[in-house]
């Protein structure tokens, strides 16, 4: 009741109004879902479309085919509409043959560009989809009166007129678009089932898969009639043009998440079905296009994966510069005190190393409280910890100038900078290895003697 | 059509805008398709929407360059992340045009359907960007486009010594000092440009064909940067002009698809009959070597055979041609014959009335042609048994000229990979 009442308000124009129903959905997220199930079927089917997009585009991501992809859903215009024009329903077993016959045309043509006319092989998409796409708008427009096509829907679906197109399924109202979803959802994993390990050799050695007598022209071909069966089946849903961010943005979101293909393929699955939840009720809160928002959700989840990705991701990789810095920094001050130590010889205490800046005095302070120096009466001293983890640096510091000194040939002021940085790198096992190349009672080009390991 | 007397000022002076746009997408986009950017366009159409809707929240108005200013925007925004997205991230270049291009599109459809769910006024009419349609631009509108275009094709004009250095050879191009990185965002943003100046006619969708179709219909007729430059643009004229044309005609047609089904006439025209690289051409230059490849082994069976021969024996001497036949067969015997290679064993004067005699014998001039490819033949078998070659290369001794022949093919090869 109050959002409808919103909702018939005229608005002014302005960016900011059109963000007003996000403010009450932030406490409500499902106020005023009506109860007929209506979005309930019309999110079921965008979900089932995003799933059988995502298993396809995961195939299509990793063979590097994802303007491949756009060209077909694309093209696949205006074999709908000659489909329809022969009589077919929308969504019926004619048009994904035409949708099919579509596709295939344009990988044809593609290939016949760029073999017999020297095309590059994405200005020969270009050609192809372009052409293809314009003539089935042609064709829609002038057989907009004897078809129920609109040229509107072609490029952006109706997704909220979907619950009302029904069909009876044992005494079920259920939309016509989500039988075809589903169908369609169901042969392309049955395909993919059967044709899984050809799929994923292809797709990571062609040379070697045609080899050992895979049909590999076979296989891609299938890859791209899947392609064109899942593009019909999301053509009412979200329009022939979205299908492609359904297709290609959770396949490389999951890309980002995961080194395996399988998983890959089911975090694709489950991310776009997500998407198409979160963006259909997006769009019906914001009163705009569903296919449109779930582009946009699906944008949202591939920044969200570039972020958090485990280990790729920004937020791990920075995390992980800020660790190594925040331990060189540790280390550094440790091996400070270890070198004033040692300048001081063995009468009584030296005095604390010079503390350079905030982050010394934070690496101190931490030092401090978890006991590795500890305040003595004229500055910090090391603990047993400290001191065995200082000896380990200073050891390796010294132990690579001295290679460093006989192998590079550089002259001695020299040695100190890349002592400095590999200090933090070195293991036990190098370490022993270059005290046994050195000879053990070495001491480093200063002539300082190396402290054994601790 | 619109170039007769009686219609507005107003038409005209839109198709002129247009057909200067079609120009300068033309040049703009030679350089574009030679330097392998193709499809940067495609991301950077579909981005617009979303500036262009975005220009008229914030304007409230709908007046044309403001809207293309807010386009062009968000046009270099998604190639801006597209560069970051190919830098950055595992994603491969594929997939981060399509993310770009699918995100974008997203965002804009979802702003158009917003601002037109609302009702806002002016606001209807941004669905036309999606697949263009002149009939609403105006005058001052088809000046500005006109304007734009011309500073484009200055700026090509300018550079194009550079832009085609660095489209065949970026690795000399940065090996010499000039900078390729440049070069290349320049070229890129003018692709922006063109886009967004095109979106008006050409709609979103279907605008990078304008920048892709002309350029690789005229790269088929030339193998000069400077004649596929004038030749592409010419081709954006004529289909622009077509395009608004039939749109004025029948004005439930958008102008895009229109302008893009004529582009594709062109092309298809250029992919078959253009001579050197066209469908005709290269069918008939193979048709010339098998034929020529033909006469030779019949020529060779003869001097073979006694001194005069039955057509049956000779056909059953050369085998199957190689697949090519029976009619490849009598092609090359009909020739030969029209030649005075071969004539009937009764001399010329039994021509007529052989019948069913079926005796034939070489002249003079047929001996000497058959002697020559036998000095040839034995060139080459001496030349293959010093250094293997590819056996095919046997072809070529029964053309006019060997060397002139591998001169030939090396160059077009050469052509090709440019």
């Amino acid at each position: 009741m109050r959002r409808g009442a919103r909702r018939a308000k005229p608005e002014g124009d302005g960016a900011m109004h059109m963000l007003d129903p996000l403010a009450g959905w932030m406490f409500d997220p499902l106020a005023g879902l009506p109860g007929d199930g209506m979005h309930v079927w019309a999110i079921a089917t965008a979900a089932v479309v995003a799933a059988g997009c995502g298993l396809v585009g995961t195939l299509l991501v990793v063979r590097r085919m994802s303007l491949m992809g756009d060209a077909i859903s694309h093209a696949v215009l205006p074999g709908i509409v000659l489909a329809v024009l022969a009589g077919g329903r929308p969504g019926g077993p004619l048009v994904l043959v035409g949708a099919v016959a579509a596709a295939l045309v344009t990988v044809w043509l593609t290939d016949l560009f760029r073999t017999r006319g020297g095309l590059a092989e994405d200005a020969g998409i270009g050609v192809a989809f372009t052409t293809l796409f314009a003539l089935g708008v042609v064709l829609a427009t002038a057989a907009a009166s004897r078809a129920d096509l609109d040229p509107g829907c072609v490029l952006y679906g109706v997704l909220e007129w979907v619950p009302f197109d029904t069909v009876p399924i044992g005494g079920l109202e259920v939309p016509r678009a989500f039988v075809t979803a589903t169908a369609v959802l169901a042969a392309v994993l049955v395909a993919a089932g059967l044709t899984w390990p050809l799929q994923v050799f292809t797709a990571f050695d062609p040379q070697a898969a045609r080899a050992a007598g895979v049909p590999v022209a076979a296989v891609t071909r299938g890859l791209l009639a899947a392609t064109a069966l899942v593009t019909v089946a999301g053509f009412e849903a979200v329009g022939a043009i979205l299908v492609v961010a359904m297709l290609v943005v959770p396949a490389a979101s999951a890309e980002l998440l995961t080194h395996r293909l399988h998983r890959m393929a089911a975090i694709a699955v489950g991310l776009g079905s997500v998407a198409a939840a979160l963006g259909y009720l997006l769009a019906w809160r914001l009163n705009t296009n569903a296919a449109g928002m779930i582009a946009v959700v699906l944008g949202a989840e591939y920044v969200l994966c570039l972020l958090v990705a485990p280990d790729r991701g920004l937020v791990a990789r920075l995390a992980n510069n800020c660790w190594f810095g925040w331990r060189v920094r540790c280390e550094d001050e440790l091996a400070a005190c270890w070198r004033a130590e040692e300048a001081a010889g063995g009468d009584g205490p030296a005095p604390a190393p010079s503390v350079r800046g905030l982050a010394g005095d934070l690496a101190l302070a931490w030092l401090a409280a978890t006991g590795q120096v500890v305040r003595g009466p004229r500055g910090w001293l090391l603990s047993p910890s400290g001191r065995s983890r200082a000896t380990t640096v200073v050891r390796s510091h010294r132990l690579w100038e001295a290679w460093l000194g006989r192998h590079a040939h550089l002259p001695l002021d020299h040695l100190h900078p890349p002592a400095e940085w590999i200090e933090h790198h070195l293991g036990a096992d190098v370490r022993r290895r270059i005290e046994d190349e050195m000879g053990r009672e070495a001491s480093d080009p200063h002539g300082r003697s190396i402290p054994p390991e601790s | 059509m619109i170039w007769l007397p009686g219609l507005p000022y107003n038409t005209l002076v839109v198709a002129a805008g247009v057909a200067a746009v079609g120009f300068a997408a033309g040049v703009v986009g030679s350089l574009g398709v030679l330097r392998k950017r193709a499809l940067v366009g495609d991301a950077a159409a579909h981005a617009t929407l979303a500036g262009v809707a975005l220009a008229f929240l914030v304007t409230g108005r709908r007046d044309l360059p403001v809207l293309l200013a807010g386009g062009l925007c968000s046009a270099v925004v998604a190639l801006g992340g597209l560069v970051l997205l190919r830098r950055w991230t595992r994603t491969r270049e594929d997939a981060a045009t399509a993310i770009v291009l699918g995100v974008s599109f997203g965002l804009g459809i979802a702003l158009v359907s917003g601002i037109t769910a609302r009702g806002i006024p002016g606001g209807a009419g941004l669905e036309q960007f999606l697949l263009g349609h002149t009939a609403a631009l105006t005058a001052r509108d088809a000046t500005l486009l006109a304007a734009v275009s011309a500073v484009a094709v200055a700026i090509v004009l300018v550079a194009v010594k550079e832009a085609t250095l660095v489209a065949f050879d970026a690795a000399f191009a940065a090996a010499t000092g000039w900078p390729v990185t440049l070069i290349d965002y320049v070229l890129v943003t003018l692709i922006a440009v063109m886009v967004v100046v095109g979106l008006p006619a050409a709609g979103a969708v279907l605008v990078t064909a304008l920048v892709v179709i002309p350029p690789v219909a005229a790269r088929q007729w030339t193998d000069r940067v400077g004649t596929m430059l004038i030749l592409a643009g010419c081709f954006g004229v004529v289909a622009a002009l077509a395009g608004v044309a039939v749109s004025a005609v029948v004005p439930r047609l958008a102008t895009g698809p229109l302008i893009v089904l004529a582009a594709a006439a062109i092309f298809l025209a250029s992919f078959l009959a253009a001579p050197g690289r066209g469908w005709w051409s290269r069918l008939r230059r193979q048709r010339a070597v098998e034929q020529a490849w033909a006469r030779g082994r019949i020529l060779s069976a003869a001097a073979a055979a006694a001194a005069d021969f039955s057509r049956r024996g000779i056909v059953e001497r050369v085998g199957g041609l190689g697949g090519g036949g029976r009619r490849l067969f009598d092609a090359a015997w009909g020739l030969l014959v029209r030649q005075s290679l071969i004539e009937p064993a009764g001399g010329p004067a039994a021509e007529g009335g052989h019948g069913g005699t079926d005796r034939w014998r070489l002249t003079t001039a047929g001996m000497e042609a058959a002697a020559e490819r036998d000095r040839r033949m034995r060139a080459w078998s001496d030349l293959m048994e010093s250094s293997p070659l590819d056996a095919r290369a046997l072809i070529t001794i029964d053309l006019p000229d060997p060397a002139a022949v591998g001169a030939a093919d090396a160059a077009r090869r050469a052509a090709g990979e440019a």
